[in-house]
């Protein structure tokens, strides 16, 4: 199936926010998602985006059964690694579920490399739940190399009123 | 004991890279930095730069045996989280040994918390080896949730020939 990658537009935030839904479904946390297309679209088309987007998007004769065409998207950000220097984070990585198998995973995950290679990145890093048996696979075939598993590397998060609580006990300027 | 906290100016970048080496070498990993002082000059206060720092300063009369009044500092940068967007990520927060057990940690900390806020950030996620109990220890006491125990991400990478191969069209 013809497909092509490219960077996401302001108007296709509205898209990629109801994949980001779809991907919080399969993920077993829909409620979790807090966003909508507005936080989207203030915070990555700024000056000094917090993320870029890249879609995948298939001609209108294969659109799906809703009428969709645009079918998968990557979205990243870059990062710094104080050992290695610049580094992207695949923040989100998804196309729609009759679309898969056909290279557009692959497709999106190389761009967003390729993307990452010209901002002279040496680093492309991602999360992975561990039940998600066809992702991890998939990545490890990439090459992927679980941080968690061999170096023991575990994420840590500060929000809501333990953000808050925090940030009161900064020192005063 | 009197010390200061303020943004990282690139005059800083020469005790930020000698900071970096003490922590890798705490983590075990010394062999493994490859990034300079000019690096850090370059990619942290270019005009879209990949980082801010903040630092903590102690007055002369505390500085240490090697002279330096440079003693801690935190490496962040702002990321995104699709579910609950603007997110600030801290990759490195460190004290000199003998100016921990004084609050400067948790200051850098608060800091960076205070500034992700400020952004309009509602995460401030990092990451911690499993093995150092000390910081798991500090970052939980502080109301942290260790979000790999909980939820079970796994924190992934591709880097050397597998990212070189994966960035071929």
């Amino acid at each position: 199936m013809h497909f092509k990658v490219r960077a996401a537009t302001k108007d296709d935030c509205k898209e990629i926010s109801r994949m980001i839904l779809e991907l919080a479904v399969f993920e077993k946390m829909p409620d979790q998602v807090k966003i909508t297309h507005e936080e989207l679209e203030r915070d990555g088309f700024c000056h000094n985006p917090f993320f870029e987007c890249l879609v995948a998007e298939v001609p209108e004769e294969h659109k799906s059964e809703d009428g969709f065409t645009i079918v998968g998207y990557g979205l990243y950000f870059y990062t710094y690694s104080t050992w290695k220097g610049r580094s992207v984070y695949l923040e989100d990585l998804y196309v729609m579920p009759e679309f898969r198998g056909k290279g557009i995973g692959k497709g999106l995950l190389s761009k967003v490399a390729e993307v990452g290679k010209k901002m002279q990145c040496v680093r492309l890093q991602l999360s992975v739940l561990d039940w998600n048996t066809p992702s991890r696979d998939f990545y490890a075939a990439k090459g992927a190399q679980d941080l968690t598993a061999s170096e023991g590397w575990h994420f840590l998060r500060f929000d809501g009123q333990d953000l808050d609580n925090l940030a009161n006990e900064a020192p005063k300027d | 004991m009197d010390f200061s906290i303020r943004a990282a100016n690139v005059e800083d970048c020469k005790d930020i890279a000698r900071m970096i080496v003490e922590l890798s070498e705490y983590e075990k990993v010394a062999e493994h930095v490859k990034v300079t002082q000019r690096d850090l000059e370059q990619d942290g206060f270019s005009k879209n730069p990949f980082f801010h720092g903040i630092v903590a300063e102690v007055p002369e009369q505390h500085k240490t045996k090697e002279g330096h009044t440079k003693i801690g500092y935190a490496l962040y940068f702002y990321s995104y989280s699709s579910w609950s967007g603007r997110a600030v990520y801290m990759e490195d927060l460190y004290v000199m040994p003998e100016f921990r057990g004084k609050g400067i940690g948790k200051a850098l900390m608060s800091k960076v918390a205070q500034l992700g806020l400020a952004a309009g950030c509602n995460q401030l996620n990092f990451t911690v080896l499993d093995w150092n109990k000390p910081s798991l220890d500090f970052y939980l006491s502080q109301g942290s949730v260790d979000v790999t125990a909980s939820m079970g991400y796994h924190c992934m990478r591709c880097d050397g020939e597998a990212l070189q191969h994966l960035a071929q069209p």
